[in-house]
């Protein structure tokens, strides 16, 4: 009976290599890889047609699909060759490791004990968290002098030894590390996983299985060579492991290489997916290929690489390996000679080759009938149901809200939109009315990724934007967010939690005194308060809500505006136009009156910007509350030649907005600045000429150019007023248009 | 010997004879050391008879992997970076460990001709002899190629393109034709360039693709952490209060870190704890700036206060060096000695140190 340990690196293309030869030479009748047993069998479909790296096996629990693992594998991963070497010899293969099962119901615990400081203090005390792992092959990449471990093993292990030699100098190199005590930072973990680990293949054993090979993290080798010995320890530890009953599922995922250089269920993420994968797939000049490569994206780019470049560069790299005694050229020298050779030192420049090639964009693929994870499913459901394409090309979805058809999918989209899966976008709609919506879908493969990260949030599509919704309710302590939370949800129909927003608005309304955020929200609020209730009633709260907002901001606002620098002021006097909006909307006359004595006391108060004052003393003429002789009073004061030219220029801003058109079709106030103009002496006006000049010049070009030829014209006159007492109105044939008018119009009586 | 200042390969002839004897590694052609023991004379460290080697370049040492290898391929080295960041310093040293001669020296300006780069006549001569290998005068260039050495250019980027372009034949062809005498010089092995240039004044005279081919460049950053930047002050502040001959203390750490932590502060437009944002100056105020302001500092304790250096001495120095343009950069300053210097309760010094002197 022999056991044949292969101690590896995760991810490792040698790795990968000697693995690959020593199951050939060895010949096993059994194969176990590291990795939760509940993996064993979704580990048949590796070499299945379709299955194309990088992918992951997603490990969850059913009921909880926030309690997950990933173990990714690419086409180098040692895992990966050793399984698809069992299974396409026919080889039964087995994951080897602590059940997932237990490892998620240890997790709990450890979070609930983290939770809960003070409970349970010894045990903590006894066993401190390290707040920093340290990765156990430092110490001996140290001691020979490398920058990092991964270019330790590299430099050792993956490019020179060869077979049985290999695995056992990894073994050995390991033996003395754990002989010296030194500490791996998940110690404590692996005390059980290698626990199980022997306990697995003692099993195999058992079985009577003659040639068992083992594939796993070289860490864990010289834990599994002692098998009689620990059998009985080894039951005790795994009795005191805690019971579980979760019932874990395991599927593929697609997975892309950006998602490989995260660390990941291995805990071993490497940063260049890109490179190994160049590696595995090229054995011969592997570095020269690699730069043609590099000079290739330069290319695509538009940057001037030539071939002397590419030598240039090659040359370098090799006399930086000899410079540091290395056998072979690295990823590193040859990112440093690129950079100095091919990017005349500009590290921008060298990004786009880590983007584009040493991370790589390479994308797995999974075969369909591969079980899902439920929200995944879900969601191809609703695709099917509604009958949505997911297409790269984009596709634009007109929906009118009255078919119940396109409102599910308005639904549905909302939905999405609220999760945030970037598929779909809001296009402007073409005709007015609340009724039709347009989405533009553009689909990309590596979304459906994005949406398997989310499974954790919940089974279905709506259960995951319900929690989503809550969440970032619970969390944020910004009115305008949860405005913009419930202004979300009713469309997507999540009724569910619009108490619970609506009553953190209310609480954090009382206690708030940010008015920038109250005012942010307001016009949202009163858009919702009047729409709300077209899907669905019972908003009533919000109304006092929204009063008790407004009582706010009338108190505060006036403070808010003191003192305030340019971009601020410039922000205010779009929320101050907005809220205005908001209040004239809200059409309730007690309210607008308050609002108006606000602005009042704002016109009044001191060091306010010119750009607000401006601003208000326009809104409160709009509204009547301003006689024309007192804004022409004030128009002259703040436009008066001993004002500071910005001020001037902020209040005409303020007062006009940054068009010219107001000046155009409003005669009233082209009155009222005309005849200020023509009020001012002569030297005044020359004086003032500089500051005019300024502000109009803001207006576009063919806006001073009427404006210029009204001027001309002088004085406006109420040409309106001329139309109605115009003779010759027949009443009766106008009355005669009235019934296609209510027709029109609805019906209103 | 009395000179203002040693050459490189003077002042640390002890330390080069000492690597030179524990030096097994392979010597390209010409090299008196061979590359690795070139890095460990710029980056300092211990041998291992125990003679310390003391840091020239105190920063990455991958850079000065990559501007030493540059030298042992064919292409020449380019070393890019703001003013006041180690470049001719690093480009002197590495000449200096090569070939032991930092000499061939090519200083770059606008009025740099083609003569000065290539070879020049004596005009006498040339005149009463006729065109003769005794009338020619022999450049740096000139000489670098015909014993295999480093010549150094300084300042590349200001010498005017067209003159720029007679390097193009030199660097590739490794030659340089004499046509007047019907003859070439060909390199000896070992013969490369280190040209320094500084990349705030990119644009005066850019080099021209063909030209750039031919350079392998590094960048030389500012300092990465307030540390670096500290402890580069420090050694060369030492080595000159040692060189001037100035009877001053050598300035308390805390003095430096104050230095420096002010310099880096108006570099960035940060703060060191990010909280408040500041305007930059016009200038570049590098490294270099701040060992002036340290040297010039201790020339005025040295020989008007205590030969302490404190506060008022650093004062005149710190103004001096911040304030480039007296409109826009004395609205900067002053708004950093109001926001910043008079909010720090240990800066109190200096703040009116600082206030005293008018601009």
């Amino acid at each position: 009976m022999a056991i044949q340990i292969l101690g590896i690196r995760h991810h490792g293309v040698g790795s990968a290599r000697n693995v690959l030869r020593q199951l050939e030479q060895f010949k096993p009748d059994m194969l176990l890889v590291e990795g939760a047993p509940e993996m064993t069998e979704v580990l048949s479909l590796v070499g299945k047609e379709g299955l194309t790296p990088p992918v992951a096996i997603m490990v969850y629990n059913q009921e909880n699909p926030k309690q997950s693992s990933f173990y990714p594998f690419a086409e180098y991963s040692p895992e990966w060759t050793a399984v698809r070497y069992a299974n396409q010899n026919k080889i039964p293969v087995r994951a080897m490791d602590l059940p997932a099962a237990v490892s998620f119901v240890k997790r709990d615990a450890e979070e609930a004990a983290k939770e809960i400081p003070g409970e349970d203090e010894a045990a903590l005390q006894e066993a401190p968290i390290p707040v920093y792992h340290r990765d156990p092959l430092s110490h001996l990449s140290e001691a020979a002098g490398f920058r990092n471990s991964d270019d330790w093993w590299d430099h050792h292990f993956e490019s020179t030894l060869t077979n049985t030699d290999h695995f056992e100098a990894v073994h050995h190199a390991m033996d003395s590390l754990r002989a010296e005590g030194v500490v791996s930072g998940l110690d404590r973990e692996n005390i059980d996983r290698e626990a199980y680990m022997r306990t697995i293949i003692r099993q195999a054993q058992n079985e009577m299985y003659e040639r068992i090979a083992v594939v796993c993290g070289a860490w864990h080798g010289p834990a599994l060579v002692e098998l009689d010995a620990t059998a009985k320890s080894d039951a005790k530890i795994l009795k005191a492991l805690p019971k579980s009953k979760i019932k874990v599922a395991c599927t593929w995922i697609p997975w892309t290489n950006s998602r490989l250089s995260i660390a990941s269920g291995y805990g071993a993420g490497i940063y260049s997916p890109g490179w190994y994968e160049h590696q595995w797939n090229i054995t011969d000049q592997t570095e020269i290929r690699w730069l043609a490569k590099v000079a290739a994206t330069f290319r695509e780019k538009q940057m001037d690489i030539s071939t002397a470049h590419v030598i240039e560069t090659y040359r370098l790299a090799r006399s930086l390996a000899v410079l540091r005694n290395k056998p072979f050229i690295a990823l590193d020298e040859l990112n440093e000679a690129t950079l100095s050779v091919m990017c005349m030192g500009d590290g921008i420049l060298l990004n786009l080759v880590r983007e584009q090639l040493i991370v790589g964009n390479s994308m797995g693929h999974v075969p369909d009938d591969i079980p899902k994870v439920p929200l995944q499913e879900d969601f191809e459901q609703h695709i099917k149901s509604l009958r949505l394409k997911l297409t790269a090309v984009p596709k634009t979805y007109d929906l009118d809200l009255r078919k119940e058809g396109d409102l599910e999918r308005s639904v549905f989209f909302h939905r999405l939109e609220i999760i945030e899966l970037p598929w779909l976008s809001r296009t402007a709609s073409r005709t007015k009315g609340t009724f039709k919506e347009s989405w533009t879908a553009e689909w990309k493969p590596e979304l459906m990724i994005v949406l398997i990260d989310k499974a954790f949030l919940g089974n279905t599509i709506e259960a995951a934007a319900e929690t989503l919704v809550r969440k970032q309710g619970t969390e944020t302590d910004k009115i305008t967010e949860l405005a913009r939370l419930i202004q979300l949800s009713i469309p997507a129909q999540l009724y569910q939690n619009l108490d619970h927003l609506l009553f953190r608005i209310n609480e954090l309304t009382s206690i708030s005194a940010d008015i920038v955020d109250l005012m942010n929200a307001i016009p949202r609020l009163v858009d919702i308060s009047r729409y709300g209730d077209v899907r669905r009633s019972d908003l009533s709260v919000l109304n006092t809500v929204v009063q008790q907002l407004l009582t706010k901001v009338f108190v505060g606002l006036p403070n808010a505006c003191y003192g305030l620098d340019e971009a601020n002021s410039q922000n205010m006097f779009g929320l101050i136009t907005r809220v205005n909006t908001g209040v004239r909307l809200y059409d309730n006359v007690d309210t607008e009156q308050q609002w108006y004595d606000t602005l009042h006391r704002l016109l009044d108060k001191h060091g306010v910007n010119h750009i607000i004052l401006g601003c208000v003393c326009r809104l409160l003429l709009d509204a009547q509350q301003l006689s024309e002789e007192e804004t022409e009073r004030r128009i002259s004061f703040a436009l008066s030649s001993a004002n500071d030219p910005f001020e001037v220029a902020a209040w005409l801003e303020g007062f006009l907005g940054s068009n010219g058109m107001i000046l155009l079709y409003d005669n009233r106030l082209w009155n009222l600045m005309y005849s200020w103009v023509e009020s001012l002496p002569d030297d005044t006006f020359t004086q003032i000429l500089a500051l005019l000049r300024r502000s109009f010049s803001k207006f576009e070009y063919g806006e001073r150019r009427q404006i210029g030829v009204r001027a001309r014209k002088g004085r406006a006159v109420e040409t309106h007023q001329s139309l109605t007492e115009r003779e010759g109105f027949d009443a009766e044939r106008a009355a005669q248009i009235l019934p296609v008018l209510k027709e029109l119009l609805g019906g209103v009586e | 010997m009395n000179v203002l200042r040693q050459h490189a390969e003077i002042q640390f002839h002890e330390e080069l004879e000492a690597l030179k004897k524990l030096d097994t590694g392979a010597r390209p052609p010409n090299w008196d050391l061979s590359p690795s023991a070139v890095v460990t004379y710029l980056m300092g460290g211990k041998l291992s008879n125990g003679f310390v080697i003391t840091p020239k370049y105190i920063g990455n040492q991958r850079l000065m992997e990559i501007a030493v290898a540059t030298l042992t391929t064919d292409r020449a080295l380019l070393l890019y970076g703001i003013p006041g960041t180690a470049k001719s310093w690093v480009s002197e040293h590495i000449a200096a460990a090569i070939t032991g001669d930092s000499t061939l020296l090519i200083q770059g300006t606008a009025g740099t001709g083609e003569e000065a780069i290539r070879y020049g006549w004596n005009y006498a001569k040339l005149l009463s002899e006729g065109p003769s290998q005794a009338a020619l005068v022999v450049t740096p260039m000139m000489k670098g190629m015909q014993t295999g050495r480093l010549v150094r250019i300084e300042e590349l980027t200001r010498i005017s393109a067209d003159v720029q372009d007679t390097l193009i034949t030199i660097l590739s062809e490794k030659t340089l034709p004499v046509p007047e005498l019907n003859t070439e010089i060909q390199a000896e092995k070992g013969f490369n360039v280190i040209a320094t240039a500084n990349n705030r004044d990119k644009g005066v005279n850019e080099l021209s693709s063909a030209l750039k081919r031919r350079f392998n460049t590094v960048i030389l950053p500012v300092p990465a952490t307030a540390e670096e930047e500290v402890n580069i002050v420090q050694t060369r502040v030492a080595s000159s209060i040692k060189t001037l001959e100035l009877p001053a203390q050598l300035p308390t750490l805390q003095e430096i870190q104050r230095i420096v932590r002010i310099f880096r502060e108006l570099r960035n437009g940060v703060t060191e704890d990010g909280r408040t944002k500041i305007k930059s100056p016009t200038g570049t105020v590098s490294t270099a700036e701040a060992i002036s302001v340290v040297n010039s500092g201790l020339a005025l304790a040295a020989h008007f206060g205590n030969g302490k250096l404190n506060a008022h001495d650093v004062a005149s120095g710190l103004v001096g060096a911040i304030v480039k343009d007296p409109v826009q950069d004395a609205v900067v300053w002053k708004e950093y000695l109001e926001n910043v210097v008079k909010t720090r309760e240990e800066w109190k010094d200096i703040y009116r140190a600082c206030k005293e002197i008018s601009f």
